[in-house]
C-alpha cells in the first residue's frame, strides 16, 4: 500500500520534472519576448532525434544530451536573429511566424528522418531496490538530471548577473534597457537558453518514450498547461505546477482512469483560468499581452 | 490630364474588381459541376470544404482577433460526432447536422468562456491547443467508439433531401459548396452588421473597444463559438465525403495550415481565405507537388508573409484598391 503510493508520487515527480523542463522555456520566452513559441516542441523533437544520432553512432547519451542542448541553442540563435527579432512588437505575429516554422520543421524533419518511431538505448538499464520501491534506473536518471538541469537554471536566473538581466527584462523592458541592459543581446540569449531547455527535454523525453517527426504536440500541450497554471510569464510557477501536474497525472491515472491521463491537466487548466487567474506565481492585473 | 485619366480609370477598375471577383468565384465553384471530370469534382468538393473551414476560422481570427487553434478539432469533432449518429444510432444525415453544430457549439462555449475572459488572445490560444491535442488523443484512444488511431470507416451516403439525391460524387460537391456559401454569407453579413463593426473594435483595442459601450466578452464568445460550430458543419460533410476518418483529422497540423491560409490570404478581409485556399491547397495539387515539400515552402511562405506582408494577398490588393478610388476621388475632376 505504501510503496505502491510513494512509487505513484515518485513517477509522478519524475513526469513533473520532464514537463517543467519543457515548460520553462516557453514561460522564459513568453515572459521577455512576449512571444507564444508554438515551435518550442519542435525543438524537443530536433533534440530527441540529435541524441538518437548520437546514440546509435556509438558516442553515447551524454555527447547527445549536450549536442542536443548545443544543437538546439544554436537553432534558437538563428531564428531570433530571421525571424522572431522582428516579430517582438506584435505577439499574435509571432505566434503566426512560430506557426510557419513549425510547418518548415516538422515537414523536413518528417522527410529526413522518416516517420517511423525510433528509440534510442539509455546509459542504464535495470532497475534499483530502494526501501522497497522498485525503480527503473534510466527513469531516476531522468529525475535526476530534470532536478539538476531546472535547479541550476533556476540558480541562474536569480544569482548571476545575466539572470538579473533577464529578471529585470521581465519586469521592464524600457526601465531594464535605462539602466544598462543590453536588451537586444538579452533577448537573443533568452531564445537561445529556452530552446537549449527544450533540447534537453527532448533527449530526456526520447529516453524514456518512442520518438517520431509528429511528436511534438504532446510535450508542447503540457508546457502550455503549466504555463497558465504557474502563472504566464513565471518561470518558478511553471516549475512547481510542472510537478504538481505531474503529481496529478500519476495519481489521477493510478487511482481514477488511467485512460484519462491527458485530460487532468486539461481540466486543471480550464479550473485555473476560472478562478485562480494568477495561477501559482502570476501577477494579477499585469497587462502581459 | 493625363495623370487624371489614369486615375478615373484606376477608379473604375477599382469599383468593378469585386464584381469581377465574385464572377471569378461562381466560375470557379461552376466549373467542376458541368465538367465530368470526376477528378476535378473531387478536388473541388476537397477545396470548397477548405474554403468553408477558412472562411469560419476568419470569423473569429481575422474580424474578432482571437488566434483560435482547435478549429481543426471541431472539424474532426463534427465528423466522427455526425458518423457516430448516423450509424450507430441510425440518424439521418441531415439531422445529425444541426446535432453536431449544437454540440460543438456547447463544447466551444466551454472551453471559449474560461479562456476569453481575458485581455489578449493568449489564454485563448493556449486552451484552444490544448484543446486540440486532447481530443486528438481521445479520438486516437477511445477503440471502441471512435475505432482508434486506425480511424473508421463510413459507409453511409446522405439520404435524398426534398427528392434529390445527394449520395453520387456531384450531390457531396454541391452539399460542400453550399457549406461554404453559408460560411461565406455569414461572414458576408457580420461584416456588414453592428455586430461585426463592434468585432473589428475589440479587435483593434480591446480596452477601448470596452469604453465604447460593447460587451467585450460576449463579442468574442459568440465569433468563437459561431466559427466552432460552422467548422463542425464542415466536419459532417467530411464523413460521407472522405469515407474514412481518423485522428490525424483533429491534429494540430490541420489548424495550422488553416491559419497558415488564412494569412496568407489576407485576415480579416472577406476574399482572404478563398485565396489563401487556393494558393495553399489548390496550387500545390495541381501541381502534384509531394505533400512534405510542399507544406515545407508553404511554411516559409506563412513566415515571409507575416515579416514582409502581414495583410496577407487579399489585403494587399484592398489597399490597392482603396488608393486607386481614393486617388479617383480626388482626381481633378470638375469642381475640385
Amino acid at each position: 500500500m505504501w510503496t505502491d503510493i510513494a512509487q505513484t508520487l515518485l513517477d509522478g515527480v519524475m513526469v513533473g520534472g520532464l514537463y517543467a523542463t519543457v515548460a520553462v522555456g516557453v514561460t522564459l520566452v513568453f515572459g521577455i519576448m512576449g512571444i507564444l513559441n508554438f515551435a518550442h516542441g519542435q525543438m524537443v523533437m530536433l533534440g530527441a532525434y540529435v541524441a538518437f544520432y548520437c546514440v546509435t553512432a556509438g558516442w553515447g547519451f551524454w555527447v547527445g544530451l549536450a549536442a542536443a542542448m548545443a544543437g538546439m541553442g544554436l537553432f534558437g540563435f538563428v531564428l531570433e536573429r530571421l525571424v522572431f527579432r522582428h516579430t517582438l512588437t506584435d505577439h499574435m505575429a509571432g505566434l503566426t511566424a512560430s506557426l510557419g516554422v513549425i510547418m518548415v520543421v516538422e515537414n523536413l524533419a518528417a522527410a529526413v528522418f522518416t516517420p517511423d518511431h525510433r528509440s534510442f538505448e539509455p546509459p542504464f538499464a535495470g532497475s534499483v531496490q530502494l526501501l522497497g520501491l522498485t525503480l527503473s534506473s534510466q527513469r531516476l536518471l531522468v529525475l535526476v538530471l530534470v532536478l539538476a538541469l531546472v535547479g541550476v537554471f533556476y540558480l541562474f536566473l536569480q544569482k548571476t548577473r545575466l539572470g538579473k538581466a533577464i529578471r529585470a527584462m521581465g519586469q521592464n523592458r524600457t526601465g531594464a534597457a535605462l539602466a544598462g541592459v543590453q536588451t537586444t543581446h538579452i533577448t537573443a540569449l533568452v531564445f537561445v537558453l529556452g530552446s537549449a531547455m527544450a533540447g534537453a527535454a527532448g533527449v530526456l523525453y526520447g529516453s524514456l518514450f518512442a520518438i517520431n517527426p509528429y511528436m511534438a504536440g504532446g510535450p508542447l500541450m503540457k508546457g502550455f498547461i503549466l504555463t497558465v497554471l504557474g502563472g504566464l510569464g513565471s518561470v518558478p510557477g511553471a516549475v512547481l505546477a510542472g510537478f504538481l501536474l505531474g503529481l496529478a497525472e500519476s495519481v489521477g491515472s493510478r487511482y481514477l482512469s488511467a485512460s484519462f491521463r491527458d485530460g487532468y491537466g486539461f481540466i486543471l487548466m480550464i479550473v485555473a483560468l476560472l478562478w485562480f487567474p494568477t495561477g501559482l506565481f502570476g501577477t494579477r492585473g499585469k497587462a502581459r499581452v | 490630364m493625363t495623370a487624371g485619366k489614369h486615375a478615373a480609370l484606376l477608379g473604375r477598375a477599382a469599383r468593378w474588381l469585386p464584381v469581377f471577383g465574385w464572377l471569378l468565384l461562381a466560375a470557379l465553384i461552376a466549373m467542376p459541376a458541368f465538367g465530368s471530370s470526376r477528378y476535378l469534382i473531387y478536388l473541388g468538393t476537397l477545396l470548397a470544404l477548405q474554403a468553408a473551414l477558412a472562411t469560419s476560422l476568419n470569423l473569429v481570427m481575422g474580424y474578432a482577433g482571437q488566434f483560435a487553434m482547435s478549429h481543426a478539432a471541431f472539424y474532426g469533432f463534427g465528423a466522427y460526432l455526425s458518423a457516430i449518429l448516423v450509424s450507430s444510432f441510425g440518424l439521418n444525415f441531415w439531422v445529425s447536422i444541426p446535432l453536431a453544430m449544437a454540440i460543438a457549439a456547447v463544447v466551444a462555449t466551454a472551453i471559449g468562456y474560461p479562456a476569453l475572459r481575458y485581455t489578449g488572445g493568449v489564454q485563448l490560444a493556449l486552451v484552444t491547443f490544448a484543446f486540440g491535442e486532447l481530443a486528438r488523443l481521445t479520438a486516437a484512444n477511445w477503440h471502441s467508439v471512435t475505432g482508434g488511431p486506425m480511424g473508421m470507416r463510413v459507409l453511409y451516403a446522405p439520404a435524398p433531401l426534398l427528392g434529390i439525391d445527394f449520395g453520387s460524387g456531384r450531390g457531396l460537391y454541391a452539399i460542400a459548396v453550399a457549406m461554404f456559401l453559408i460560411s461565406l454569407a455569414l461572414v458576408f453579413f457580420v461584416q456588414r452588421s453592428r455586430f461585426g463593426r463592434a468585432l473589428v473594435a475589440v479587435r483593434e483595442d480591446e480596452v477601448l473597444a470596452s469604453f465604447l459601450g460593447i460587451d467585450v466578452m460576449r463579442h468574442k464568445l459568440i465569433a468563437y463559438v459561431a466559427s466552432s460550430a460552422l467548422a463542425a458543419m464542415a466536419g459532417t460533410a467530411y464523413a460521407p465525403i472522405m469515407s474514412f476518418i481518423s485522428p490525424d483529422l483533429l491534429s494540430a497540423q490541420e489548424s495550422i495550415s488553416l491559419i497558415g491560409a488564412l494569412i496568407v490570404g489576407g485576415i480579416g478581409t472577406l476574399a482572404g481565405p478563398i485565396v489563401g485556399t487556393l494558393v495553399f491547397f489548390g496550387v500545390p495539387e495541381l501541381l502534384r507537388a509531394a505533400r512534405l515539400y510542399r507544406l515545407v515552402a508553404l511554411g516559409v511562405v506563412v513566415v515571409l508573409v507575416v515579416l514582409f506582408m502581414p495583410q496577407g494577398v487579399a489585403g494587399l490588393a484592398r489597399q490597392r484598391l482603396d488608393r486607386w478610388r481614393r486617388a479617383a476621388a480626388l482626381g481633378p475632376g470638375p469642381g475640385r
